[in-house]
């Protein structure tokens, strides 16, 4: 039987029920009934009944040519004329090869659509295989990315943690400016101090063997022992102012080098700024001059160490753009609930190309080995810990003006008090 | 089970096999396909064969085409006579069609043919086009799996009564490296289409008597080969 579904091959022979597919049957013998004028039948070519009655014997037998071969037979019962049969089997040949044309056009449809449908899926499994691979490719770049990304991270973070020691570092040697100084009076004065008590041991000596006061008023008068006595006493008054100026700045880098720590303490501002102006004066001493106008005077929940690393970053910015006789402001106020900070300088100022990049990682306009570029990053990241917010506004030769908004009531909330 | 073996083993080990041999009804149907580009006379070549051919057997050309006589699947052309020895030798003769679009459809009708005639082109400006078919029948005739130096071919330049063709002499010059026999014809007067058959039956003849003996098993020698599928007359006539 035909298969229509699949079709067939459509080089083969086709037999006479493949090429009565979808010929009315009956219609076909009975109008060959009416033009014979006899009982008509069509056997195969093997000589099985395919239409009509072919169950008694016939008499008349006229072969049905397929392609080539007889694929059947056109078979009467009574005598037909043979050029009425043989015209009957002309007529019927051209119906079946009508047929044929159709079904050979049907096979080799299905069969080029079968191929190209199978050259489709073999090129799908193709393109399947490849995306496969590459998609394998793809994730083990992605991994691989992710590894370097990875490694690129940890160097950022570490470089990113020394710039917060390295900030230390460059306040350490500030403050053994600081110190220094107030030692080296101090020594000079405790020197001098000691060398006045030989004066008074003397005069203890003429007193132990009994000089007369009169005596004694005189040496006393002599070796001028009233004013070393007043000079004694500066001596040691301008000593200690020294040691609490020394005890204060050890009192400030204590605070200033917790920064590694993570619980909050109530601190305010101002004392932050005021330490670190302490600790840090060394660094502007030379071309500025500060005018420190704090008025905040709020307690703030925060990690003051950390506070104190962005006043002495901002700061030490200031000095940076400063080349002689500047001014550096650093203002404390409490406005719309939030404690704000600002410090301003009058120095080169950050040109616009460059402005909107300063917060970004290792960004820097400073030679290579002079800066991190991580310093207002960090300051960025320490704001940004404490709920606050951070704006620089600059204008070329004028100055920059970095302004810290930190919320009285922020993010950082010490868990023993909430 | 059988079946599925022969396919597998005819398609994986063996060239494609020659011709159809069915022994059971003693029938060896030779395949050959009129291949070339678009225009170039391939249907003309088949109905000029069956106006002249007269083989014992003849079958109507079946031509499927277009409203504008373009080939839409293939043409047709059945032929056929009995060797001595009873056997019947069918010959299914086919067109192709020439439009590039239909490369899947002259892929099916290559499949498995036994001779091929190139049809080309002579006018001047189709030698582009005849390059690209031919390049088409080398590749589709290697995904079809037939063995391209195997297959026996026949070049034909076509329509010679056109003027601004090539001439015999460049035409030559360019295929004399190449192994196949170049003919010439014109297919619309007939001049040059039976050289050409000829030609392709002599080296079909070849590989079918190599693998079905027709010489000694069937009392088929390559001249009565191609006198019968010719048909008497036309045998006698021409020799």
């Amino acid at each position: 039987m035909y298969d229509f579904q699949s079709g067939g091959d459509f080089e083969r022979d086709l037999n006479l029920d493949e090429l009565l597919k979808g010929i009315d049957k009956s219609r076909l013998i009975s109008a060959l009934n009416v033009l014979l004028d006899t009982t008509v039948g069509v056997v195969d070519d093997t000589g099985a009944s395919v239409i009509g009655d072919n169950s008694s014997k016939t008499v008349d037998r006229v072969p049905l040519h397929g392609e080539l071969e007889p694929v059947g037979f056109l078979q009467t019962r009574t005598a037909v004329p043979s050029e009425r049969l043989s015209a009957a089997a002309d007529l019927m040949q051209l119906i079946l090869r009508c047929n044929a044309r159709y079904l050979l056009a049907s096979d080799i449809h299905l069969q080029t659509q079968r191929d190209d449908f199978e050259e489709l899926q073999r090129r799908n499994v193709a393109l399947q295989a490849s995306e496969a691979r590459y998609k394998k490719l793809s994730e083990s770049l992605e991994i691989r990315v992710k590894e370097q990304v990875k490694t690129i991270e940890k160097a950022h973070l570490k470089l990113y943690r020394n710039e917060k020691q390295a900030s230390v570092g460059r306040l350490a040697a500030g403050v053994a400016h600081e110190i220094n100084n107030p030692l080296g009076f101090i020594r000079s004065n405790v020197a001098t101090a000691a060398s006045y008590l030989e004066s008074f041991y003397e005069f203890n000596a003429l007193i132990d063997n009994g000089a007369s006061s009169k005596d004694l008023r005189k040496v006393w008068e002599e070796r001028e022992l009233s004013l070393l006595l007043d000079d004694f006493k500066d001596l040691m008054k301008e000593s200690l102012e020294g040691l609490d100026r020394i005890a204060k700045i050890v009192i400030a880098l204590k605070g200033f080098s917790r920064i590694d720590q993570t619980e909050t303490e109530r601190a305010d501002i101002d004392t932050i700024v005021r330490q670190i102006c302490q600790v840090a004066e060394s660094q502007w001493q030379q071309k500025a001059k500060l005018v420190l106008e704090l008025s905040s005077e709020t307690p703030i929940q925060c990690q003051s160490a950390q506070l104190g690393q962005v006043v002495y970053g901002l700061l030490g910015n200031a000095v940076d753009a400063i080349e002689t006789n500047g001014i550096i402001r650093i203002r404390t106020a409490v406005r719309n609930g939030a404690v704000v900070l600002e410090v301003q300088d009058n120095g080169r100022g950050i040109p616009e190309t460059v402005l909107p990049h300063v917060f970004e990682p290792f960004f820097t306009t400073k030679e290579v080995g002079q800066g991190t570029g991580l310093g207002l990053t960090v300051c960025h990241d320490i704001v940004k810990e404490h709920g606050g917010s951070i704006d620089i506004v600059s204008q070329i030769g004028k100055g920059t003006r970095v302004t810290v908004n930190l919320p009285v009531h922020n993010a950082i909330q010490n868990p023993k008090e909430s | 089970m059988a079946a599925i073996l022969d396919v597998l083993f005819i398609g994986r080990f063996f060239p494609k096999v020659m011709a159809q041999y069915d022994e059971s009804s003693q029938k060896l149907t030779i395949k050959l396909v009129y291949y070339g580009p678009a225009l170039s006379g391939k249907t003309t070549n088949l109905m000029r064969l069956h106006d002249i051919l007269t083989p014992d057997m003849k079958g109507e050309l079946m031509i499927m085409e277009t409203a504008d006589d373009r080939t839409l699947f293939f043409d047709l052309l059945p032929l056929g006579f009995r060797a001595p020895s009873g056997l019947l030798i069918k010959f299914k003769v086919y067109t192709v069609p020439g439009q590039v679009i239909h490369d899947s459809t002259r892929k099916a009708v290559l499949s498995r043919s036994d001779g091929v005639v190139f049809v080309a082109d002579s006018q001047r400006t189709q030698s582009v086009n005849n390059g690209e078919s031919f390049e088409n029948l080398a590749a589709n005739a290697a995904r079809v799996g037939l063995d391209f130096q195997q297959l026996p071919l026949v070049v034909q330049f076509n329509k010679r009564d056109l003027p601004a063709i090539l001439s015999e002499q460049e035409i030559m010059a360019r295929w004399e490296k190449a192994p196949w026999p170049v003919l010439f014809s014109s297919a619309l007067t007939g001049e040059g289409i039976i050289e050409t058959f000829k030609a392709l039956l002599a080296a079909v003849y070849l590989t079918c008597d190599r693998l079905y003996r027709l010489q000694s098993d069937h009392g088929l020698d390559c001249d009565s080969f191609i006198a019968q599928t010719l048909g008497g007359s036309l045998s006698s006539a021409k020799g």
